[in-house]
């Protein structure tokens, strides 16, 4: 990021972010910061804390401690088995309600259709107009190519559709920032691609984003900054050229090597 | 053949319509015990599931000696037990005297509270059954916790456990027999005292098996319509998909 030009608000923040699974320590003190329009990726072998790490973000894991912030709302943890106050819990559901979380197996809802499952947030959570709902919903399924698809059950698509349309679903809900945990590890390789171009277009549309993805070429390609993981801490930070092509840490330089296997 | 049709008739001689009304009488009181069993089901389904552990505790507890007593003895437990506590509150407050209380009410709550241990189980097994992801999915949005249980577990969970709900409801229908003993003029009830007063027990119990496959097959083709529809689009049907 350019030191020089007005510093756009931030949109995700995490600060001294500390998680541990009884006695595993997942997160040792993880800072970061997204910007608006920022694509960060996430990168790391398995078990270095990367979906903790995004889970953290919406509370779907609760932090030990540090400071968690989407757009206006921050929520501070002071220790493990924090009890939470009502007022925190609506704290947690308004910032939940500003994100929108993309997972590796879907979880599309198996009773809805593909329109219902998109419409399902804005109507009933947000409570916003169903005719708006409905229009907003459809174009959102136009967006990710699914636009024919709209009254499908998800049981009846495949895997890159029902990913496409949980992208679609995430979407909905207007959020400032859309958090992907390893989108395309579920897919047949021939499916991957269709999820990788929908979530480039959003990244080109200025969508602020985080990825935790092992698509290391596509991860070059769409970021703005990358993160490497490392049991737990932030080991490599930078722009991608630099975190996939010379990083500082000898570790990091080693696993993107590794993960690099043939140029597509 | 032609004395048995004027019997079973609902002519001046015939007992048409006393069957009619008692037939109706084991669908209201199989209705309101299956309702009664299916709230009582779904608080102790949530108590095992989410409950705090002392109700966790009392619904295992339920369910234990619910399966462990005869039916028989629940609503002897409910409307004589129930018609002595009743009398004695009342006489607290200056009445003199027995109090009668409704079969209908008392064999409903008594039958209910059987189905309901059983009811609890079909629907645990339901809740279980369903994709956590679906549920983190819903979390995630931030969808408050009723909603999410109106709008994303109640419909799965109810998807699954319409099977069981549907054996559940054959079952109440056949105990509902039971709650004769309290004097309810329910199917068994009006067949047994046309059999008494015609001397035509074979007949009459004859047409009174006729009455519950009747309510049985006709409410189970109901079941198996709703199994039908919830099933739209899921993935059972795609046979070798
Ligand atoms: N709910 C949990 N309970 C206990 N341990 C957990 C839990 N979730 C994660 N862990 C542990 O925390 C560590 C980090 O897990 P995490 O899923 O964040 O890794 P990851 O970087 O996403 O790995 P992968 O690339 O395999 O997805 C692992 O050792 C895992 O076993
Ligand atoms: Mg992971």
């Amino acid at each position: 990021m350019n030191p020089t030009t007005v510093r756009t608000p931030t949109t995700v923040r995490l600060a001294n972010i500390h998680k541990s699974f009884g006695r595993q320590e997942v997160l040792r003190g993880i800072d970061l910061e997204a910007r608006d329009g920022d694509v960060i990726s996430i990168i790391g072998s398995s078990g270095s804390g990367k979906s903790t790490l995004l889970r953290c973000i919406p509370f779907l894991e609760i932090p030990d401690q540090g400071e968690v912030t989407v757009g206006d709302e921050t929520i501070v943890l002071t220790g493990a088995g924090h009890r939470f106050s009502r007022a925190e819990r609506q704290k947690i559901r308004r910032l939940r309600g500003q994100i929108g979380f993309v997972f590796q197996s879907f979880n599309l809802w198996p009773h809805m259709t593909a329109l219902q499952n998109v419409m399902e947030v804005p109507l009933h959570v947000q409570g916003r107009p169903r005719a708006e709902c409905r229009e907003e919903a459809e174009a959102m399924l136009a967006k990710v190519g699914l636009a024919d698809k709209r009254d499908a059950w998800p049981a009846h698509l495949s895997g890159g559709q029902q990913q496409r349309v949980a992208i679609a679903r995430a979407l909905a809900s207007r959020p400032r920032a859309l958090l992907f945990d390893e989108p395309t590890s579920a897919l047949d390789p021939e499916l991957v691609g269709e999820v990788l171009r929908v979530i480039r277009a959003l990244a080109e549309e200025g969508r602020t984003m985080l990825i935790v993805t092992h698509e290391m070429a596509f991860a070059r390609e769409v970021s703005s900054h990358a993160i490497y993981l490392h049991e737990g801490r932030i080991e490599e930070a930078g722009p991608p050229q630099q975190v996939f092509l010379d990083p500082v840490s000898e570790r990091c330089r080693r696993f993107v090597r590794g993960q690099a296997g043939p140029v597509d | 053949m032609g004395e048995a049709f004027t019997l079973l008739g609902f002519g001046p001689e015939g007992w048409g319509h006393a069957l009619l009304t008692a037939g109706l009488t084991t669908l209201a009181v199989s209705a309101c015990a299956f309702a009664c069993g299916l709230v009582l089901g779904t608080l102790c389904a949530w108590a095992k599931i989410a409950g705090p552990p002392v109700l966790r505790r009392a619904a295992d507890i339920y369910g234990v000696v619910l399966r462990g007593i005869p039916d028989l003895l629940v609503i002897y437990l409910f409307y004589f037990g129930g018609r002595q506590i009743v009398t004695a509150i009342a006489n607290q407050f200056g009445h003199t005297g027995p109090v009668e209380i409704s079969g209908f009410v008392a064999g409903s709550l008594a039958i209910g509270l059987i189905s309901g241990a059983a009811q609890a189980e079909v629907l645990r097994g339901a809740f279980h059954a369903i994709p956590p992801g679906t549920l983190e999915a819903a979390r995630v949005t931030g969808m408050r916790r009723w909603t999410m249980f109106r709008r994303i577990i109640a419909p799965q969970a109810l998807r699954t456990a319409l099977p069981g709900l549907g054996n559940q409801w054959q079952s109440v229908i056949k105990e509902s027999a039971l709650v004769s003993v309290t004097g309810l003029v329910e199917t068994l009830r009006a067949v047994s005292v046309a059999a008494n007063s015609t001397e035509l027990p074979f007949l009459f119990f004859l047409a009174g098996g006729a009455i519950y496959l009747a309510i049985t097959t006709v409410s189970g083709l109901v079941f198996r319509i709703a199994e039908w529809r919830a099933m739209r689009g899921q993935p059972a049907m795609r046979v070798g998909g």
